[in-house]
């Protein structure tokens, strides 16, 4: 797909993802240059003038005073490492962790775009309920109050195995811990996640 | 994994079934690819499609989808014929070894290619190849578990690995690449219906363990549901909740599913997705709790629903679990952006105004840190325990004093442990267990014995022959104090046992003599809780080939299977072929992830991967009158079609289809895109390939068989 087509497309987020990157053109390039060294291994065919644009971008400098975080990749098992660099508190660039005892300095394709998971324009933005079907933003408040309320209705009319619970495998131990505790706390073992599938 | 990623640099040869590493888990193939280079090691794929990792390999094996058990007890039927078994291993290691030879003998080589399709000369060279180049490390992931007999094919994987002895050894091991980033985290805490976390069950022993470490009485907890019973009866499973809600099958419990809370999880990787969508529309209340709207928000029609926005992973803290079954610790990068909030405190609203918040959050103060310590704390069954988050983070900062070939820490701050603590860890000076099963080492140094689970002595059904379940003289690792099989320990703290000794002094007693806290025992390879004690092949429920249903038929019908009926007998129809002439078989393309909310949101790997498409063997579209890159339907048995372009490629053979499984928007040809939040809608849709995978589920697990069902397919 032509690249502008995705520009069309994305048409009504730009604004939101330049708020979020300080310019959307530096994520690109740090993509490429990541591509460059991961080629081999996705198998993402890479064109010489695509490689020339990366050259010419140059080595990069940090944004003052920014600062480098180390994390971890959210897409597979492998766990490789990501280096984010954070400037003013907005993430502005990743760079491959070359110290990561597993990944070792590689990324694949999803990997290496993983600062989008930040900066995509597709993002849900506010709490949002479906009112004579459309789409409407509500507070948290008002989510919490009308969810718990219906939530407390369906438990004392139906009992609490009316509810089903579909938890994750995409968040951290720590909240998946709390997925399975909140079904017990909330009184039913109708609860599971992707591992099931 | 019993072994790492990285310690697969150490095979001597490795055999991948149902995993297509390049594209489902790119940067292990470093370590894959050393081991080829390095060590000269043979890459033995076996799949029904010649995928990028069978570009790689030495011997790719066609297989029919859904044989796999069959394949490999002919491997092993050739093993034992040539007397290439690791004896000894099998003498003091392994149980029920006669039991499941005696099952081994009827695959014969030419049995196998009769049910698989692979030639007799090749299964014969691959059991050769296994038996000269030991150790071998066995790969298998979704496409050895997504069927019937899902629970039989993976045992049969760890079968040969027995019978090779190949267990507890550097380069060996069963290595189940894992999907999600998370799932093995999310899998030992147990979001599943049968299990409380760390693989408790449900029985009162597995509540009152975890009230204790929860803080909250017993009886509180007993009062929270409908009836006791509940407690201990399974819940419906991700696989079929919706049946809860549609009720058109019977439903075991008092009451049908009203309400629907959907937490980071994309719902097009269900099979028989059209039925899902029903549900939706029917439930009283759906909340998706979500960084993106998800194709539930397309596909619900109803003004039930309601989207709360998560912050991504990246804008919250905590630990997550590898494959290899290293915990790291992924840090916050930035602040929730819009009017995201973190998961924690969502779950933190809901709890309060659900009224449970002093009893949830008890041990809480500081989250995530305080969560880490309680999950660890009952997590005893598996070793969570010694993984602080001090721990954790310290490694985090270390990266560069691991050794990429054993992960042990070489100096520095973390000297002498292994790269992520890889649980087990029993206590917090455990340097971690990098290889399970491994008597080479003392226990408090990473190694491990087999686990005493099944009781100490066993008498067989199929033979009436009596084995000790124990292993034999001799085995032990370095330092035990018994020098040589020994049951679980309990009664250190009188009435308790290892697992549930929340002092953990039965651990440390353990680790201070030498030995395993759960004991030094045989693996089993005759499993006599499951309604297949030893592997056996199963025609898939929707079988292409009605010649074999007779031999090898699936099993009777189950009743409240995870509280709804499902049918295995009365849905295997010996005619279903000739309406439905082709297998379907589903998998993963290396540019997304999952049900693609994410990476179709993501503007580069939407770019790189814009369209769904059906992977269509040439010959069988010049058959169909198809042209490659022609739209083409596709229809399942249970009534439900996909409208998708054909990709003309041999990586398929002509009786086989390929979807890859990670698009959405699109439902029977029809566009749900406009149903999305304004802006919200991925870069690209495309109908989703669960559409039309077959009904089917695992006698067990109750896993989707979407690897297996068949499908017809017209031009459009």
């Amino acid at each position: 797909m032509a690249r502008s087509k995705i520009k069309q497309n994305s048409g009504v987020g730009m604004a939101t993802s330049r708020r979020v990157t300080l310019n959307p053109k530096v994520a690109r390039r740090s993509f490429l240059k990541l591509s460059v060294a991961t080629a081999a291994l996705t198998g993402v065919a890479m064109t010489t003038k695509m490689t020339t644009k990366v050259q010419a971008a140059g080595k990069k400098v940090p944004y003052a005073g920014s600062k480098i975080v180390r994390t971890i990749c959210t897409y597979c098992a492998v766990g490789c490492g990501v280096e984010a660099e954070v400037h003013n508190g907005v993430w502005v660039r990743q760079e491959i962790a070359s110290d990561h005892p597993v990944s070792n300095g590689a990324h694949c394709c999803k990997g290496a775009g993983a600062i989008d998971m930040v900066t995509s324009p597709k993002r849900l933005k506010n709490p949002m309920k479906k009112v004579g079907g459309k789409w409407t933003n509500i507070s948290w408040d008002q989510a919490i109050k009308e969810i718990g309320d219906k939530l407390l209705s369906i438990r004392e009319n139906d009992g609490p195995d009316a509810l089903h619970f579909n938890g994750s495998a995409k968040v951290s131990t720590e909240m998946a811990y709390q997925h399975r505790k909140f079904a017990a706390f909330w009184g039913t073992n109708n609860v599971d996640h992707q591992a099931r599938i | 994994m019993t072994n790492s990623l990285n310690d697969m640099r150490h095979a001597k040869s490795l055999i991948f079934i149902g995993s297509n590493a390049p594209e489902a888990h790119p940067v292990s193939m470093q370590h894959i690819l050393h081991a080829k280079e390095k060590n000269n090691a043979p890459i033995i794929v076996v799949d029904p499609r010649r995928t990028k990792l069978a570009a790689k390999a030495s011997d790719y094996v066609r297989i029919r989808p859904g044989t796999d058990a069959a394949f490999m007890m002919g491997l092993v039927h050739v093993i034992i014929k040539n007397g290439w078994e690791d004896k000894e291993f099998i003498r003091t290691r392994v149980a029920g070894f006669e039991e499941m030879a005696k099952v081994a003998e009827t695959y014969t080589p030419e049995e196998v290619e009769n049910i698989t399709g692979i030639p007799v000369e090749q299964t014969l060279r691959v059991a050769k190849t296994l038996a000269k180049n030991r150790p071998t490390s066995l790969t298998w992931c979704m496409g050895g578990t997504q069927h019937s007999i899902g629970s039989s094919i993976t045992r049969s994987f760890c079968i040969l690995q027995l019978v090779l002895g190949n267990m507890g050894k550097s380069g060996g091991g069963t290595n189940i690449f894992r999907g999600h980033d998370n799932v093995q985290g999310s899998t030992d805490m147990c979001i599943l219906s049968h299990s409380l976390p760390a693989y408790y069950g449900l029985s009162d022993g597995a509540w009152k363990h975890w009230c204790r470490v929860w803080g909250v009485e017993y009886e509180w907890m007993v009062g929270r549901f409908k009836e006791k019973k509940w407690m201990n009866k399974k819940g419906f499973t991700l696989s079929r909740w919706y049946e809860g809600v549609l009720q058109t099958e019977k439903i075991h419990q008092y009451t049908p599913i009203k309400a629907m809370i959907q937490w980071g999880c994309g719902s097009n990787s269900n099979s028989q997705y059209a039925r899902v969508k029903q549900a939706y529309d029917k439930l009283d209340l759906l909340v998706v709790v979500d960084p993106f709207p998800t194709m539930t928000a397309a596909a619900c029609e109803s003004d039930n629903i309601y989207l709360l926005p998560s912050s991504s992973q990246y804008e919250t803290s905590g630990s997550v679990t590898s494959t290899s079954r290293q915990i790291q610790w992924r840090q916050k990068v930035v602040d929730p952006i819009h009017n995201c909030k973190d998961d924690y405190q969502i779950m933190e609203l809901l709890v309060k105004k659900l009224g449970f918040a002093d009893e949830f959050y008890k041990n809480i103060k500081q989250v995530p840190e305080d969560i880490t310590l309680e999950l660890g704390r009952g997590s005893l069954t598996i070793g969570y325990n010694g993984q602080t988050p001090e721990r954790i983070k310290k490694h985090m900062e270390n990266w560069h004093t691991f050794d990429i070939d054993d992960l042990q820490a070489k100096g520095g701050p973390c000297d002498g442990e292994y790269y992520g603590l890889p649980w087990p860890c029993w206590t917090e000076d455990h340097p971690g267990t990098p290889i399970l099963y491994d008597v080479s080492k003392p226990v408090a140094k990473g190694g491990l014995p087999f686990r005493n689970r099944f009781g100490v002595e066993k008498t067989y059904d199929a033979s009436g022959r009596s084995e000790d379940l124990l292993a034999a003289e001799g085995v032990y690792n370095p330092g035990s104090e018994v020098e040589g099989g020994y049951p679980e320990f309990k009664d250190v703290v009188p009435g308790t046992n290892w697992k549930t000794d929340l002092s953990q002094k039965t651990i440390k007693e353990a680790i201070a003599k030498g030995m395993a806290p759960f004991g030094n025992a045989r693996a089993r390879c005759v499993v006599w809780n499951f309604p297949d004690q030893v592997p056996i092949h199963r025609e898939p429920l929707h079988s292409p080939r009605p010649d074999l249903i007779a031999k090898y038929p699936t099993y009777k019908d189950q009743q409240d299977h995870f509280r709804v009926d499902t049918r295995f007998e009365s849905e295997q129809d010996p005619e279903l072929v000739k309406e439905f002439p082709f297998v379907l078989t589903t998998g993963r393309m290396v540019e997304h992830m999952g049900a693609g909310a994410e990476t179709r949101s993501n503007q580069y790997l939407a770019e790189l991967q814009p369209e769904m498409y059906a992977e269509v063997n040439p010959r069988l579209a010049n058959d169909l009158g198809v042209r490659d890159g022609e739209m083409i339907w596709i229809s399942s048995p249970e009534g439900s079609k996909i409208k998708v372009k054909a990709f003309l490629t041999e990586r398929v053979d002509t009786k086989t289809i390929f979807l890859p499984y990670h698009f959405a928007g699109i439902l029977q040809g029809k566009s749900y895109v406009e149903n999305y939040p304004e802006g919200t809608a991925p870069f690209v849709s495309g109908e989703s390939g669960n559409t039309v995978t077959n009904y089917g589920y695992d006698i067990i697990t109750q896993i989707q068989a979407t690897k297996d069902g068949l499908c017809k397919v017209a031009k459009a």
